[in-house]
């Protein structure tokens, strides 16, 4: 193997990408647009819903759970209804997300010491609003329930459970906290997958694959030096996403850089894989994008890089499984989230090594039976 | 005229052919939208059910395992497993082989007896955001429950008042989505999408593809004029848009059972105005990428990307930074997820939804202009 | 056939410029070709050719100049240009993934050709043109020479009076050539005008008029008869077993205009006054190259144009 050529190689690649400005500029640009998209779309906490509140009971009590929603940052009263029929055309239009409906009576019930119950109406049509919002709405009620009691002075030497709750690894709770290690590994899988298969195929298109035969460079050589560049931008652009998550969006991390750089380099040799596949079975550039729209969709859905594979459906979560970017969020947002080690991770690495062998080897051995054809 | 019309059927008629001998193409937007539509429909979904849950009961007491059946009853809290000591509660959240753990301390029964209240400390794994939220908020109202439960047993064995015992408890309506299933909040909203991908990129590649081939010369010198080229190499495309948004009505509605509660004459012309504003902007991205390779990633950057985060298909909108919400504005498919979840959800028709139409026709006006307007322009002077 | 002599000329050029960035492709270019005439733009790569045929068939702007075809301008008539003309590009123009039959059918449908006309002409030019049987092959299993034929029977199917040719032949096999050539011929005897570009002096020997084409300018002008006198002397071939040697020992001798090798074959063009072949010969002789024979053979284009294009002897355009 002559190191001396696969240096040649190496610097044509470069050449050849940095003739084509437009691609450099979207390289840059891919990275930092995700970051933005996944940082403050995806990522994004449910605050400030916009609610409506029915006061059928104009007490003190009904205004100072009102002033509990208000105070809490996650529901901004912006309308007061005099009726619930008011609500209809309100919670249609989008106007509102979220309607409180305090009955009539309902410091009454309290002071009999009896269960009175409270409205809450969510609007269903968006599943994170309704499930985040309503479950915010009960932490509220039972703050306010807790806090009543308390303000009554009665120190009830009464058996009763005190529950503290504490969130361990992500204390606020923050969104994004998960979604940029998430999307360090899954920028490196676009970036291989999209870019790399285009210029191998690209190469074929043009005919210089042929010529290249014909020259003493070998196989492995050829991969090597087709391989290198994009790997290297690959990694590029992870610096990229990982730089603005940490100092941008202060994201902590809490873990071992090796354990990160360990999971990321054995990813991506399945990305190369995946990537080299896809350009074998592509004769033209626009079969090779719809190849990897077709892989990238049910893996940026399944693997739990958005939605959680926990709410999915028992007899699809197995197959998530056979998603390798699955494996490699478990050791980035391991790494990044809990500070998780190499014992924890075990299982995800191995995972990993076994695709990459896998994804990584059938690619090789594919591309240089078709080259020595 | 009717030798413009005479040309524009022929390249209708051409296009139809090159889709037929493309066997992946027909693949990519015929198949890739019901996979989609499978996907998204069945697998995806906010809603958290049985959490995994790992139970550490260090006062092995009645009254603990009292209290623990409470998470073992409760369809929300999947008990997994039951640990020791606190390193089990480590060692489940390192493996992600549960999201929650309870902790009774030894002492527990001893202290209710004392008339006490008795400490039990529940532990959310952050790392599994939907999971932690959700649960943190039922854990909270079962043990408020629960402890309300045992407050009670317990005055009233004493013969005491019982105002301060007064809770108020909430009674959760959700509206629209009574079941909650995520289904029926995507699956309108992922005609979007895919009608996004399909039109936008293909129309931009298309054109482009006219181009590079070097078939554009030959019809230049033909009397075809640059619009009746545009015209006819959209058609296919709009057909097949709108092939694709009865594909997914219809899936949707007897496969997944999303209700169509509003006007389906509103949602069809919505659909329309939609396919034809993203049309229009396959025509701009074609009348100004250079080559083909820009012309996908621009494709990419501006009609999937776009479709899939900003316009509300699964991501809230009012949530995210204004300015971001200003530039999603920029973007037909928001309207449409508007238009689409509005009609087949909230039941809603014109009247509610004329402001998302008049979005539409303005866009796909605009668009359809300046196209024109570029391609007046011969592409090889 | 009968000459117009009163009709305008089927194409006049007057001063066409037209430059790409920072390179002048066509400088102040005048051309005139008849009705009728088989002309033919001959010229070394880069020349201009494929920039001239396009600013002719309306698809290139010039910077400058105007141009005429059939008395309408390129410029601001290009609608009334268009139908007259058909034009041939030197890259293959048909959808590879169509077939023959549809490929025809398509740019003649756009070009308004009646259903009818359509069905009757694609069927007679496929038949002369020997792609009968290929009619629903698709045209990128084609081979090159089929391609040729098939582009210029889609130029034919409107039936149009000027055809532009952007190097037709280039990259086709000989045989393929000559047949395409027949069908020309056979378009000249029907009256229509050909402006074909070629890089095969062969090609242009069959041509009516010829234009040399070098760097933007058009050197010289002419029919074969009228360039081939412009060259002064015979031409002698000479064999030899060592042709380098016969070369330098035949430059040397005066009355050798120029010479130079084509193959193994030496040629000569030969100003000088005596018989060639004795001059000649006794040069050969005398440097030793031995089984020399030398033969007086009819001046061919390309002759004629390594002469006229070679700086030190040409004419000056």
């Amino acid at each position: 193997m002559s190191l001396k050529r696969i240096r040649l190689l190496i610097w044509k690649e470069f050449i050849q990408l940095r003739r084509d400005p437009l691609l450099i500029r979207l390289l840059l640009i891919m990275p930092v647009l995700q970051l933005i998209l996944f940082g403050y779309v995806v990522a994004v906490d449910v605050r400030n819903l916009s609610t409506a509140v029915v006061d059928l009971d104009r007490t003190a009590t009904s205004r100072s759970l009102e002033s509990a929603f208000s105070g809490s940052g996650y529901f901004t009263i912006t309308q007061q209804l005099a009726s619930e029929n008011d609500l209809r055309p309100l919670l249609d239009s989008g106007v509102v997300k979220v309607a409180l409906v305090i009955p009539e009576g309902t410091q009454d019930r309290l002071a009999r010491g009896e269960a009175a119950p409270i409205g809450i109406i969510v609007d269903g049509s968006d599943s994170q609003i309704s499930a985040i919002g309503s479950g915010y709405a009960s932490q509220i009620v039972a703050q306010f329930n807790t806090d009543r009691r308390d303000a009554l002075g009665i120190q009830l030497a009464a058996p009763g459970i005190d529950a503290r709750v504490r969130v361990m690894f992500n204390p606020t709770l923050d969104p994004i906290n998960t979604m940029i290690p998430g999307l360090i590994a899954a920028i490196m899988m676009i970036s291989l997958l999209a870019i790399m298969s285009q210029a191998v195929v690209k190469e074929r298109e043009s005919g210089t694959l042929e010529q290249m035969f014909v020259t003493p460079i070998k196989a492995t050589e050829y991969l090597i030096g087709k391989l290198t560049p994009y790997a290297a931008l690959a990694t590029a652009q992870m610096l990229l996403v990982a730089a603005g998550g940490l100092f941008w969006f202060k994201v902590p991390f809490n873990g071992d850089f090796w354990v990160v750089f360990t999971g990321l380099f054995l990813f991506m040799f399945t990305c190369l894989g995946l990537g080299l596949l896809i350009s074998l079975v592509s004769r033209t550039r626009h079969q090779a994008q719809q190849a990897v729209m077709f892989i990238m969709i049910p893996t940026m859905v399944l693997s739990g890089f958005i939605f959680p594979i926990q709410s999915m459906p028992a007899i699809i979560q197995p197959l998530t499984n056979l998603i390798p970017l699955t494996w490699a969020l478990q050791v980035l947002r391991g790494a990044f989230v809990k500070g998780s080690g190499f014992e924890a991770l075990a299982v995800p690495m191995l995972a990993l090594v076994g695709f990459a062998v896998i994804i990584f080897g059938a690619a090789i051995v594919a591309t240089r039976r078709r080259i020595s054809e | 005229m009717r030798q413009a019309l005479i040309r524009i059927g022929a390249i209708v008629r051409k296009e139809f052919r090159h889709l037929g001998r493309d066997p992946r193409m027909l693949l990519a937007v015929v198949i890739m939208p019901v996979i989609q539509l499978l996907l998204f429909a069945y697998a995806i979904s906010f809603d958290v059910d049985h959490v995994q849950t790992v139970v550490i009961d260090l006062d092995n007491s009645p009254a603990s395992q009292r209290y623990l059946r409470q998470y073992e009853a409760s369809p929300f809290f999947d008990v997994v497993a039951r640990g020791r000591s606190l390193a089990d509660v480590d060692s489940a959240f390192d493996h992600n082989t549960a999201q929650v753990a309870i902790v009774i301390p030894s002492g527990f029964s001893r202290t209710l007896a004392a008339d006490e209240s008795a400490q039990v400390a529940v532990m959310v794994d952050g790392s599994e955001l939907n999971a932690a939220k959700v649960s943190q908020a039922y854990s909270v109202a079962l043990n408020q429950l629960y402890s309300q439960e045992l407050t009670r047993d317990w005055a009233d064995a004493q013969g005491l008042d019982l105002s301060s015992l007064g809770l108020l408890e909430p009674r959760i309506r959700t509206w629209y989505n009574p079941e909650r299933r995520s289904s029926d909040f995507l699956i309108p909203g992922l005609m979007a999408v895919i009608i996004a991908i399909v039109t936008v990129q293909q129309t931009a590649v298309t054109l482009v593809r006219e181009r590079d081939l070097g078939t554009q010369e030959q019809i230049e010198v033909s009397p075809m004029r640059r619009i009746e080229l545009m015209i006819g190499k959209l058609l296919p495309w709009t057909l097949i848009a709108f092939l694709d948004v009865a594909l997914i009505t219809v899936l949707g509605r007897t496969l997944f059972g999303v209700p169509l509660r509003g006007a389906a004459p509103a949602f069809a012309l919505g659909a329309m105005l939609f396919v034809f504003a993203s049309l229009g902007m396959g025509l701009l991205i074609s009348a100004l990428a250079p080559t083909l390779d820009s012309a996908n990633m621009i494709a990419l950057l501006v009609a999937f990307l776009p479709s899939f985060l900003l316009s509300g298909f699964a991501f809230a909108l009012d949530q995210i930074p204004v300015w971001l919400q200003w530039i999603s504005y920029g973007f037909p498919a928001r309207y449409m997820v508007t238009i689409a979840r509005g009609v087949f959800l909230k039941g809603a028709g014109f009247t509610e939804l004329w402001p998302e139409m008049a979005a539409l026709a303005l866009y796909a006006l605009v668009m359809l202009l300046i196209s024109a307007v570029l391609y007046g322009r011969r592409s090889s002077r | 056939m009968t000459t117009t002599t009163t009709a305008a000329p089927a194409i006049r050029a007057d001063g066409l410029q037209r430059s790409f960035g920072d390179t002048l492709a066509i400088a102040d270019l005048d051309l005139e070709v008849d009705e009728g005439a088989v002309f033919g733009l001959v010229g070394p790569d880069g020349a201009g050719k494929s920039t001239l045929i396009r600013m002719l068939a309306t698809v290139l702007r010039p910077d400058a100049g105007e141009a005429r075809v059939f008395g309408h301008s390129v410029r601001t008539q290009a609608g009334q240009v268009t139908p007259r003309i058909g034009y041939m590009s030197q890259r293959f123009s048909m959808y590879p993934d169509l077939s023959v039959a549809e490929n025809l059918d398509f740019f003649a449908t756009i070009r308004g050709v009646s259903k009818a006309d359509r069905r009757s002409r694609a069927a007679s030019l496929l038949e002369g043109m020997g792609l009968a049987e290929f009619t629903t092959r698709q045209a990128q299993h084609l081979s090159g020479g089929m391609k040729q034929k098939l582009m210029l029977a889609t130029t034919l199917m409107h039936e149009p009076d000027l055809l532009l040719l952007d190097e037709p032949t280039t990259g086709v096999d000989p045989v393929s050539r000559r047949e395409f050539w027949r069908i020309l011929a056979g378009l000249h005897r029907a009256g229509k005008t050909v402006l074909v570009a070629t890089p095969y002096m062969d090609e242009a020997e069959r041509c009516t008029h010829i234009a040399f084409l070098d760097s933007g300018r058009i050197k010289q002008s002419g029919t074969p008869d009228e360039i081939k006198a412009r060259v002064p002397g015979r031409l002698v071939e000479v064999s030899a077993t060592r042709p380098r040697a016969a070369l330098a020992a035949v430059q040397a001798v005066p009355g050798v205009a120029s010479a130079h090798l084509l193959g193994d074959v030496v040629r000569v063009l030969w100003s000088g006054s005596a018989e060639p072949e004795q001059a000649l010969g006794a040069a050969l002789a005398a440097a030793g190259v031995d089984g020399a024979a030398t033969r007086e053979v009819a001046p061919d284009m390309e002759s004629v144009f390594a002469y006229l294009a070679d700086p030190a002897t040409g004419v000056a355009s």
